[in-house]
């Protein structure tokens, strides 16, 4: 059975099983081997001692009418020895025992021999080295041996050996062979026996094993299952908690921990959301008095050339700016309160980016053309997205740029590869220095505090071009040294729901590698 | 003098648009509650209401479809949220324009004009089955007479006046609202559907006003 490693260290069920099976078998392998030994080496054993101790009976039996009939003539007496082999012969053709009498040679004188071998048997069915024994020992001696016949069967037996004396003819050897098949017959027979019912044992307890897996494992199995939904945030997920034991308080716990995780997501969620709201509220509910002190401010603005004092004028175009300021600031609020809620929206179109970063220099700073350093393609980039974003981005970093660049150029490069286009605006003022750098994007971060403010930016502009830039599937990145200047590259992928794959723009600017 | 009806709960703004309103040589009447606005119209009807979306009572929407089950007069509704469904739902009401506050005075003023302006022309143009008079700012089949608001009249004399012509949004917005940089292309959309339900045979099949995909609009042929 081929059992992927894998699985094996995946699956607690599938280890718990096999171990299971493993040790099942090696158990019933070795009690099956020892069964075995036991069973087969009494039943062989046995079988040589009960035979030893009749034929010792038997031949002693025999010694004894021999011997009484020594004292009659010799026709008597060779019935007697006739009367032996024939009936020992009869009665071993029953249990398969051979019988084999053999003359001492060199036993004094004879008158009759008598020599008793079966006809099929082959008398090399008797070791040499057995029969010396058996002629220099008093006893019946015995040997496990093959007993060979003369039609090339032959079978597994063992022999018993001793001595006759026949009065009037000499020593004799006798030997007796036993056929062991039936016994060996019999142990096959438990062997197969116990190879089956070891194999049933092993399914059997395997089955068990499987059952108590599914009723161990299954919960565990099911509870993992139900925590990986929780965490991929399905958070109404719950375990299913039946009876008291182990598993339910583990579930019953888990759902405990649940429904608190719950809770306090849904709260967090829900403060969030009003905190969402409330931004968006506070932008809304500026908005009816702003316009009314847009309208006063006109008002006042429009009729500053009668002022007789000329601070009365200055401070009407003060409050003007102030105003549009103002509005700036409560559009970028309610911009990045639209984000925070995810309802910001892409209006997408396929249109040319080297227009709008054209459009974007004349917009912003139609007196400090001479600053720019434009490299871009003359033909169109044709882009997917939302054409309005994508100008609020480059204007943002273009803004930034001018504001940063202490009077140094300022260098837009547009570069494009297959799938992507990139934009980047380098200048080489002031910089940032690395802690500024992660900060860069954050809101109402500002570079410098005790730098005067000349932009009049809102303090959000990045950070709103950088969640522009995300929802293009896009990537700002910003690099910066101080005293050497920053570059941000603006990176886009032409077509919309496509992933960036290459820069065609790298980050660190092309001047310093 | 032309009377701007202006419907606003926040009495400084009211004050405030009166202020620009006469400066421009308009009437103003102040009204301050939605549910106010149908008895002071009707003792006084003006010619033109200026409407908040945010209004005790009852609010600037409801009050829109009041008047329109009335009255044909130009309204421009007042929001503060640009971006949302209170627009559509507005110009659906029946609003003829909108402004986002805070707006500008001049544009205000700018927009106000555009819709009161009456371009009285002698003559008559064709559209379809249907005869415009321009001097009466009437439209009638077979001598039946179709009522539209102003602006719904001015769009199509727009379309029908240039029946080669096919218009995009940009210059509807420019010719019949008065826009001189882009805007909410739905107003343009919201009104031509609501134009289409009042002369078209059939609004779903239009033959009067074509729709021309990806580019804009243009009149249907003339027919006897």
């Amino acid at each position: 059975m081929f059992i992927n490693k894998l699985r094996l260290k995946q699956s607690l069920g599938l280890r718990v099983l096999v171990t299971n099976i493993l040790f099942v078998m090696l158990a019933v392998v070795f009690i099956g081997i020892s069964v075995y030994t036991r069973v087969s080496s009494t039943v062989i054993n046995e079988k040589i001692a009960i035979s030893k101790v009749e034929t010792q009976n038997a031949l002693m039996l025999a010694q004894g009418h021999f011997d009484l009939a020594r004292f009659q003539n010799d026709a008597e007496l060779r019935n007697v020895v006739n009367d032996f082999i024939t009936s020992s012969r009869e009665d071993g053709s029953l249990s398969g025992r051979e019988t084999v009498l053999l003359r001492i040679p060199n036993s004094g004188p004879a008158k009759d021999i008598y020599q008793t071998v079966p006809t099929l048997l082959s008398l090399d069915s008797i070791p040499q080295d057995f029969r010396d024994q058996v002629l220099s020992s008093d006893k019946i001696l015995d040997i496990r041996s093959t007993i060979k016949y003369s039609n090339g069967v032959s079978n597994p037996g063992f022999i018993l050996g001793g001595k006759l004396k026949i009065p009037r003819s000499g020593d004799y050897a006798i030997y007796y062979l036993f056929n062991l098949e039936a016994q060996y017959q019999t142990i096959n027979s438990i062997a197969w026996s116990l190879v089956f019912f070891g194999l049933l044992l092993v399914l059997i307890i395997g089955a068990i094993t499987k059952l108590l897996i599914k009723q161990v494992v299954s919960p565990v199995t099911d509870a993992a299952a139900v925590a990986e939904k929780f965490t991929a945030g399905d958070l109404t997920t719950r375990m299913q908690v039946k009876g008291e034991d182990e598993l339910a308080s583990l579930g019953r716990s888990f759902n405990e921990m649940a429904s608190s995780l719950q809770q306090q997501i849904y709260r967090l969620q829900n403060l969030s959301q009003l905190q969402q709201r409330f931004v968006s509220d506070v932008s809304h509910e500026l908005r009816t008095p702003l316009t009314t002190m847009r309208m006063a401010a006109e008002i006042i603005h429009d009729q500053r050339s009668s002022f007789e004092d000329p601070s009365l004028a200055r401070s009407a175009e003060l409050l003007i700016n102030q105003i549009d300021r103002f509005e700036l600031l409560l559009s970028d609020l309610l911009e990045v309160s639209r984000f925070d809620a995810n309802e910001a929206m892409l209006d997408f179109k396929n249109f040319d980016l080297t227009e709008v970063i054209r459009k974007t220099i004349d917009y912003l700073h139609p007196t400090k053309i001479d600053q720019f350093e434009i490299n871009i393609p003359t033909n169109p980039v044709m882009v997917d997205g939302d054409p309005r974003r994508i100008e609020r981005i480059l204007r943002n970093l273009v803004a930034n740029a001018i504001d940063h660049s202490e009077g140094k150029n300022v260098k837009i490069e547009l570069a494009e590869s297959e799938n992507e286009v990139a934009v980047s605006v380098r200048d080489f003022g002031l910089g940032f220095n690395e802690s500024d750098a992660s900060k860069l994007f954050d809101r109402f971060w500002r570079a410098d505090p005790s730098r005067a403010r000349t932009s009049g930016g809102t303090g959000l502009g990045l950070s709103i071009a950088l969640e522009d830039a995300k929802l293009h599937h896009g990537e700002l990145l910003a690099w910066g040294k101080p005293n050497e200047g920053a570059h941000f590259v603006l990176t886009l992928p032409k077509r919309s729901g496509d992933l960036i794959q290459t820069h065609p723009i790298f980050i660190i600017p092309n001047d310093l590698i | 003098m032309p009377l701007v009806m202006v419907v606003d709960d926040d009495q400084d703004l009211a004050e405030m648009l009166s202020i620009v309103l006469n400066g421009a040589g308009m009437e103003v009447d102040l009204v301050g509650r939605g549910d106010e606005v149908m008895d002071i119209f009707s003792a006084n009807p003006p010619d033109l209401v200026l409407l908040d979306v945010m209004l005790p009572g009852i609010d600037g929407i409801e009050v829109c479809k009041l008047i329109r089950e009335k009255s044909m007069v130009p309204i421009v509704m007042l929001t503060a949220k640009g971006d949302t469904q209170d627009v559509v739902l507005g110009l659906e009401a029946g609003a003829d324009d909108y402004m986002v506050k805070p707006f500008k005075h001049q544009e205000l003023v700018a927009r106000i004009n555009t819709r009161l302006r009456r371009t009285t022309k002698v003559g008559t143009l064709k559209i379809g089955d249907i005869l415009i008079d321009q001097m009466e700012h009437t439209i009638a089949r077979g001598g039946k007479q179709i009522p539209l608001t102003r602006l719904e009249f001015d769009l199509l004399v727009a379309l029908a006046k240039e029946p080669g012509r096919v218009f995009t949004r940009e210059a509807l917005l420019s010719e019949v609202w008065g826009y001189q940089h882009a805007a909410d292309t739905r107003l343009v959309n919201v009104h031509v559907q609501r134009l289409r339900s009042k002369i078209e045979a059939d609004a779903e099949n239009p033959e009067l006003v074509l729709t021309v995909r990806g580019v804009g609009y243009k009149a249907g042929p003339v027919t006897e």
